[in-house]
């Protein structure tokens, strides 16, 4: 339902170090960013990059060092204060002691929208999780608690969609099939949504534009605008133009590495 | 199988039912062989005497479970309500935590005369004694178990722009919950004590009345049988609420026990806050007997006890004699002490070293952790003598079942991967206790020596005052009893300060300790 265009983020002079005063380690370099409004965006880059660091800007829960964030006219914290952002986080962050409806219906509650037990199992059906809704997160796969945790992050209907490395965590056959199974979703919805990943492959596969992050601090390497067809079905995947973008961020990805580095190795 | 092992509670294994006759049988023997040395009861007069005096042991029984009852109630309360404020007011943590430890470490043989004084006739006293011996158990956990909450979660939260308010309702109030499951399971007993305690001074019924009147007249069969009672109701108690606990569905509490607080960022920080929390407690200590205007005769202010011990006329006298006890006590305190932590935590590492004898070793363990002092104390003195053996066992055996208890707890939390590690290297099983399990154990091995501060001292005060008459625990029932209030008040301030000096530097040695082999658990 793209009902009306969403806002673009532009970031300008972005800048984040963690660390006493005197002592500080830059995270992320200082960036100029626009992100279009309602496009899907990949952050990638190798571990410890500061990739999830600059996720955090964006939802607002990490303070720039410096520079400014906005998303339209507003801020990241204007956003939050009316749920309008919603985070996958790396880790499911599943609360224990609710079941699976107990948490999707969770992201509902804490953005204050009304009860609807309706929408809660509509949302679960769409992930994937039907006939598990009475369980507790410790009974389910890894797969299937990334599927709650993103069936709770659409639950509030955002804006705003921020994955942090949503399957990091989950073996090649299970990222494979979320991949397939859950993009659709939030395509169909039109929010505005930034990737979080390391893999080169998940990145090509779901987003509008790739951005490859250097390490320590996080600067943006390359830029890579994703030219491929939606859906992104077998014959997309199995394409040249998906190989010839793989290479491309793979390329990015290496040179982005400092040369004392590979030196050294 | 640890964390299980905190909310299961007494389980006897298979053969318990033959062991425990084979054990009532010797007991007899032993008892009757015995009959002269006057302290073991055999179980059938114990038996006997329970028949005989079954309406009048009910009725102190329900005496005394009913102020037990309300003790708890409030006292649980009081130590949910101050865990919540040091989470809401994370700044005026070292405060509430060393006045909530300063409170707890008050005598209970003081503070009993006290407050009879106070409430006058009635159970106020017991209730309020009930209250005081529970929530400082329960404050601990609860507030470990309030901050528990990895920091995911706190983000979902703060993602969709809530605040505190609904993190605490969200997040940290269900996480806490099993934490606080295991703290009221040992408040359970531990409020049955301190009414216990209450009824000793001068109340009209209860258990409490009947354990002095039996203990004044020798009366060995009624002495066991009060024991036997409230070991019982004790255990029962441990068990019931360990019982509602699992019914409720709760996941077990990874951590029972936590390493102290963050670490000071300067270094005239620690001085300051101990010289803060020394004049708050003052402040209080004077601010809330002038509010409820006190009568000076029996309520000393800080300067009437300042005056009694240091400037006042006497004051040397006073000095002497209340030192003289303070180094008497403290010279069974301490050995006992030491020898508590150093057997629990010997026996645990045997336990995991032979796991076998720990199948059956645990569950009693467990059930005997929760039997009152003041119905074992008598008995251990009796049977050792009112010398340094029996009031140091009364000591080692208040501290050893908590200590064996929690370092168990510890062993058992020992990486999987690290054990697999060993495992690797055909490493056997010394090596791997050195490498491996010890460094696990010690912040549940150091908790519990903060732990046992306020329980030695509550231990060797009581043995003092029921049963050895010596010390300053036989010296405070001795003033009670003769309106010395001025030496009285300079006592328990004296203990107090003991407490937390003695607290102070255990937390000291545990940070020296630890930033060596466990770093990461001072991180947070």
């Amino acid at each position: 339902m793209p009902d009306e265009p969403r806002p673009d983020i532009r970031l300008t002079g972005v800048s984040k170090s963690f660390g006493a005063p005197g002592r500080e380690v830059p995270a992320v370099a200082p960036l100029d960013l626009r992100l279009a409004g309602g496009s899907m965006t990949a952050l990638v880059g190798p571990s410890g990059c500061g990739k999830s660091t600059l996720l955090r800007l964006i939802a607002g829960l990490e303070r720039p060092s410096s520079g400014e964030i906005r998303i339209g006219d507003e801020s990241p914290d204007d956003l939050r204060k009316r749920a309008a952002l919603s985070v996958a986080f790396q880790d499911a962050a599943l609360l224990p002691w609710r079941t699976v409806a107990g948490n999707v219906a969770l992201g509902r509650s804490l953005a204050r929208r009304p009860r609807d037990a309706g929408a809660v199992s509509e949302l679960i059906e769409l992930v994937g999780l039907s006939g598990f809704e009475a369980q507790r997160p410790a009974e389910l796969s890894g797969g299937m608690r990334q599927r709650a945790a993103i069936a709770r992050a659409m639950a509030s209907a955002p804006e705003l969609l921020l994955l942090d490395e949503p399957f990091g965590a989950l073996d090649e056959l299970t990222r494979d099939r979320l991949n397939a199974e859950l993009p659709p979703l939030w395509e169909a919805h039109g929010a505005t949504s930034v990737l979080v990943t390391h893999s080169v492959a998940e990145a090509v596969r779901l987003s509008d534009r790739i951005l490859v992050l250097t390490p320590r601090p996080a600067r943006i390497a390359a830029d890579i605008a994703v030219d491929l067809p939606r859906p992104r079905d077998a014959v997309v995947l199995g394409s040249e133009a998906f190989r010839e973008t793989c290479g491309q961020v793979s390329a990015a990805l290496r040179e982005g590495q400092a040369p004392g580095r590979l030196a050294a190795q | 199988m640890s964390g299980a092992l905190a909310l299961r509670g007494a389980r006897l294994p298979g053969g318990g039912l033959i062991g425990s006759v084979l054990a009532v049988a010797v007991w007899e023997i032993v008892a009757r062989l015995t009959a002269q040395s006057f302290f073991i009861a055999a179980p059938s007069a114990i038996l006997l005497h329970m028949t005989e005096h079954a309406g009048l042991l009910w009725r102190a029984l329900g005496v005394t479970l009913w102020a037990a009852f309300r003790g708890f109630v409030w006292g649980n309360l009081a130590g949910v309500l101050m865990a919540l404020l040091v989470v809401l007011l994370p700044r005026g943590e070292r405060l509430i935590s060393t006045l909530a430890l300063l409170v707890f470490c008050l005598p209970l043989v003081a503070t009993g005369p006290i407050l009879r004084v106070l409430y006058g006739p009635g159970d106020g006293p017991q209730v309020t004694l009930a209250a005081l011996a529970v929530y400082y158990t329960t404050f601990l956990p609860v507030l470990v178990g309030l901050r528990a909450a990895p920091q995911g979660w706190f983000d979902l939260v703060r993602s969709y722009g809530r605040g505190r308010m609904v993190a605490l309702r969200e997040v940290r109030l269900p996480a806490a919950l099993p934490y606080l499951v295991a703290g009221l399971q040992i408040a359970a007993p531990a409020a049955f004590l301190g009414a216990m305690v209450g009824e000793f001074t001068g109340a009209e019924r209860g258990l409490g009345v009947l354990t002095v009147r039996a203990l004044r007249a020798l009366d060995l069969p009624a002495t066991w049988s009060i024991a036997v009672i409230t070991s019982a109701v004790s255990v029962l108690a441990f068990a019931a609420v360990g019982w509602a606990g699992r019914r409720l569905d709760l996941a077990p509490p990874q951590v029972l026990l936590a390493a102290p607080g963050q670490a000071r960022r300067s270094a005239w920080q620690g001085p300051g806050e101990a010289l803060l929390a020394l004049g708050v407690t003052l402040a209080l200590w004077k601010g809330t007997m002038e509010l409820f205007a006190l009568p000076r005769f029996f309520a000393k202010r800080p300067e009437d006890v300042w005056a009694y011990m240091v400037s006042g006329p006497g004051a040397e006298a006073h000095r002497a004699k209340l030192f003289a006890a303070m180094g008497e006590t403290l010279a069974f305190a301490a050995p006992g002490y030491l020898a508590g932590l150093a057997l629990g935590a010997g026996l645990a590492v045997a336990l995991t070293l032979a796991p076998r004898a720990a199948a059956f070793t645990m569950p009693v363990a467990i059930a005997l952790r929760s039997i009152p002092i003041v119905a074992t104390a008598p008995l251990i003195v009796w049977a050792l003598g009112r010398g340094a053996a029996g009031t140091i066992a009364v000591v080692a055996v208040m501290i050893f079942f908590p200590t064996l208890v929690a370092c168990l707890h510890g062993l058992a939390r020992t990486p999987r991967a690290v054990l697999d590690l060993f495992e690797v290297y055909a490493a056997g099983r010394w090596r791997r206790m050195l490498g491996a399990q010890l460094p696990a154990m010690l912040p549940a091995f150091f908790a519990s020596a903060r732990m046992a501060i306020p329980a030695a001292i509550l231990a060797v005060t009581t043995a003092e005052w029921l049963a050895t008459g010596r010390g300053v625990g036989a010296l405070m029932a001795t003033v009670a009893s003769t309106s010395d209030y001025g030496m009285l008040w300079s006592a328990i301030a004296l203990i107090g300060l003991a407490a937390v000096l003695a607290h102070g530097a255990v937390v000291a040695l545990e940070r020296v300790v630890l930033a060596r082999t466990n770093a990461e658990q001072l991180a947070r």
